[in-house]
């Protein structure tokens, strides 16, 4: 898996995993988004357009950021996810939680 | 939930399909060392699988392939936890797996073995946890997604097999 990190003008990062999240890439992407949360964004969408696979592990660390996020009083948001992200998200009942967006630019409007 | 999910194994629940996948020329079998880098080789695997049996559906290889490196990822896990906890690990003791792919016009099925620690579960019993948990949903998300989930420890190895209907 590759992790592309930005952050926009208005302060939001943006991590996009592409390819498989997995219990080997879980700790990659999990330590990313602490760090990003530590050094201040704690406003971040998760670009899921591009990530192929996903397993409990890739979604404990997505659980990790969400709760490192809102603690730092800001969020964490999931956008485009692909059809295997979904079908995860539906069997463990999370897609209340990690509510999927339609767009990485507008995530973070409502 | 699975029906067969709900016995800790035995000859009882053992699926008949186990029968069927010793003889099947055209399963796919890969030995190897418990390690987390050997997942991306099991991902391989499931392509060439589905690549071969297009009778496979989309979303069943998604909920196939969750539930086998889910499993895997267990069986990494705790093959880790027990050797991590000893001074030196001695190679020709090191934990190892062995994986066997097959689809029929039935279903698809993969079976896992490995010779690590005894692994104390109830199948029948799998539950999400707090929605804000960042662990423990793996054995209760493969559970959800297979047809059949079914495991016993014989001789000092765990054995699964997992599978998915088709049709």
């Amino acid at each position: 898996m590759e992790l592309d990190v930005s952050t926009r003008d208005d302060g939001i990062a943006v991590v996009v995993p592409r390819g498989r999240l997995n219990m080997v890439s879980a700790r990659q992407l999990k330590e990313t988004l602490s760090d990003l949360v530590a050094g201040g964004s704690a406003r971040i969408v998760v670009d899921l357009g591009e990530t192929t696979f996903l397993d409990s592990s890739g979604l404990g660390a997505l659980i990790g950021g969400l709760k490192a996020a809102r603690q730092a009083g800001g969020d964490l948001r999931v956008a485009r996810p692909t059809p295997a992200v979904v079908s995860v998200f539906e069997l463990t009942n999370l897609d209340r939680v990690l509510r999927a967006r339609e767009s990485v630019e507008t995530a973070f409007d409502a | 939930m699975p029906e067969s999910a709900a016995g800790r194994g035995g000859e009882a629940g053992r699926p008949a399909v186990l029968d069927e996948l010793a003889a099947a020329p055209h399963r796919l079998v890969l030995s190897a060392a418990a390690d987390p880098e050997v997942m991306d080789l099991v991902h391989s695997m499931l392509e060439h699988l589905f690549a071969h049996h297009p009778q496979v559906t989309d979303p069943i290889r998604m909920k196939f392939e969750m539930s086998v490196i889910e499993i895997l990822g267990n069986i990494v896990e705790h093959a880790y936890a027990h050797d991590s906890a000893l001074p030196a690990v001695d190679p020709s003791e090191a934990r190892r797996f062995e994986i066997q792919l097959l689809a029929t016009d039935r279903e698809v099925v993969a079976t896992l073995s490995d010779n690590g620690m005894p692994v104390s579960l109830d199948l029948g019993d799998l539950s999400m946890p707090d929605e804000l948990a960042e662990s423990g949903r793996g054995l209760a998300l493969a559970a959800s997604a297979l047809d059949t989930l079914w495991f016993e420890r014989v001789e000092g190895r765990n054995h699964w097999c997992l599978a998915c209907n088709l049709g």
